[in-house]
C-alpha cells in the first residue's frame, strides 16, 4: 500500500467514526450560566458576611466587635487573594497554540500549589483568630486547654481543621501529579 | 507575509467576530459545531476510554469555544482556532484524569456498532481498530496524525501545535509508523 493510499483508507475509517450528541449548545449554554452564577455566589458570601460584621460592629459599638470586622474584612482580602491567585492566568486567550498552552499550563499549575500553601497559612491564622476571640468573648472562665480539648465549639473546628487538611494535602499531591506529567509533555 | 486574500479573510473574521452579540455568537457557534462538531468528536474520543467520558471531554470543548469566540480576533482560521481551543481542553483534560494512561486493549470500551450490512460493518470495526490504536499512540504523535486526518496541511498543524513545519513533518512520519506497527500488532 502506498504511504498516500494508507493516510487516505484511515482518513475514511477515522472520518466515519462518532456523531455530535445532539442538544450540545443547549449544554453549553446551561453550563456556562451555572459558571456565572457560582461567580456571583462568591461575591454574595463576600458582602453578606462583610457587611454582617460591619453592621453588627455599628450597633453594638465595643471594641471587640470593632475587632471582628476589621479581621473578618482582612480575611476576606486574604481569601480573595489566594482565589484570585489560584485562577491567575485563566483569562489569557484559550485560543493559543498547544506548545504555548503546555507552558502556561505549567506556569499556572505551580501557582496553584504555592496558593495552597497560602491558603493553609490564611486558615491556620483564621482559625487561632475565631478561637481566640471567641474564647475571649464567651468562655474565659473556663480553663484555656480544657476549653480547647472539651468545648463543642472547639471539636467543631478541630473536625473541620481535619478535613480541610485532607482534601487541602490531595489537592497538593493531584497538582503534583498535573505538574509532573505537563513538565513531561513539555519536554517531548 | 500574509496573501491579500489571506488579509482580508482575517479582517472579515476580525471585524465579523469583534462584533458577536448573543444571536450572533448563538449562530457563529452553531455554524462551527455544525462543520466541526464530528471532528471535535471525534478528536474527543482520542483522548478517553470511555464513550460516557467522551461526551464530557467534548462538553468542555464546546464550553471553552462557546467562552472563547467572543475573543476571536479572526487571527488564524476559525478551523484552526477551533481545532486550538478543543487541543488545549484535551490536555487540560489528560492532566488532570486518568485517562493519560490508555487502558489495555482488554479494557478499552469498544463502541457496539448498530446492525448495518456487513461491509459497514467490516468499516466500524476498522474504524474502532484505528481509534484504539490512535489512543495509544504517544501524545505528540496522537496530536498530529489526528489533525492530519481530519485534512489538515502542515502549516495548518503547525499553527495549531505551535511547532514549525519540519517538525510536523517529522512527527507524522513517526506516528504513522508507529500506528502502522500497533495496527499489524492488532490485525
Amino acid at each position: 500500500m502506498s504511504m498516500d493510499t494508507e493516510l487516505e483508507t484511515w482518513r475514511q475509517e477515522w472520518q466515519s467514526e462518532p456523531a455530535l450528541p445532539p442538544d450540545l449548545r443547549r449544554r453549553v449554554e446551561r453550563q456556562s450560566r451555572w459558571l456565572k452564577i457560582a461567580i456571583a455566589l462568591d461575591i454574595l458570601v463576600t458582602v453578606t458576611m462583610g457587611g454582617a460584621v460591619i453592621a453588627l460592629a455599628v450597633r453594638v459599638r465595643r471594641p471587640d466587635m470593632l475587632v471582628l470586622a476589621a479581621a473578618t474584612w482582612l480575611f476576606i482580602a486574604g481569601a480573595w487573594a489566594f482565589r484570585l491567585s489560584i485562577s491567575r492566568g485563566l483569562w489569557t486567550p484559550a485560543a493559543i497554540n498547544t506548545a504555548a498552552f503546555v507552558d502556561l499550563s505549567i506556569r499556572r499549575c505551580r501557582a496553584q500549589m504555592k496558593a495552597a500553601a497560602f491558603g493553609a497559612v490564611l486558615y491556620v491564622c483564621e482559625i487561632a483568630f475565631c478561637l481566640g476571640w471567641i474564647y475571649r468573648h464567651s468562655a474565659r472562665s473556663t480553663p484555656l486547654a480544657g476549653w480547647l480539648t472539651g468545648s463543642l465549639t472547639a471539636r467543631m473546628v478541630w473536625v473541620i481543621t481535619i478535613v480541610f487538611f485532607f482534601f487541602l494535602v490531595r489537592y497538593r499531591r493531584k497538582k503534583r501529579g498535573e505538574l509532573a506529567w505537563l513538565v513531561s509533555v513539555g519536554e517531548e | 507575509m500574509k496573501s491579500s486574500t489571506e488579509a482580508e479573510a482575517a479582517w472579515t473574521a476580525f471585524t465579523f467576530f469583534t462584533t458577536l452579540d448573543r444571536a450572533t455568537q448563538e449562530q457563529e457557534f452553531d455554524r462551527l459545531m455544525a462543520a466541526n462538531g464530528p471532528a471535535l468528536a471525534r478528536l474527543a474520543a482520542s483522548y478517553t476510554n470511555t464513550s460516557s467520558d467522551r461526551d464530557d471531554l467534548l462538553q468542555e470543548m464546546a464550553l471553552a469555544v462557546w467562552k472563547a469566540l467572543p475573543g476571536f480576533r479572526g487571527e488564524c482560521s476559525p478551523r484552526t482556532f477551533l481545532f486550538r481551543v478543543a487541543h488545549n481542553r484535551a490536555i487540560a483534560y489528560l492532566a488532570r484524569s486518568r485517562a493519560r494512561f490508555p487502558l489495555a486493549a482488554t479494557d478499552a470500551e469498544v463502541s457496539d456498532p448498530a446492525p448495518t450490512p456487513e461491509s459497514g460493518l467490516v468499516r466500524a470495526q476498522a474504524a474502532e481498530r484505528l481509534r484504539a490504536a490512535i489512543h495509544r499512540l504517544p501524545l505528540v504523535y496522537r496530536q498530529a496524525i489526528t489533525l492530519a486526518l481530519e485534512d489538515m496541511g502542515y502549516a495548518e498543524i503547525a499553527e495549531v501545535l505551535g511547532i514549525s513545519e519540519s517538525n510536523v513533518g517529522a512527527r507524522l512520519s513517526r506516528a504513522r509508523q508507529l500506528l502502522r506497527e500497533t495496527l499489524e500488532k492488532t490485525r
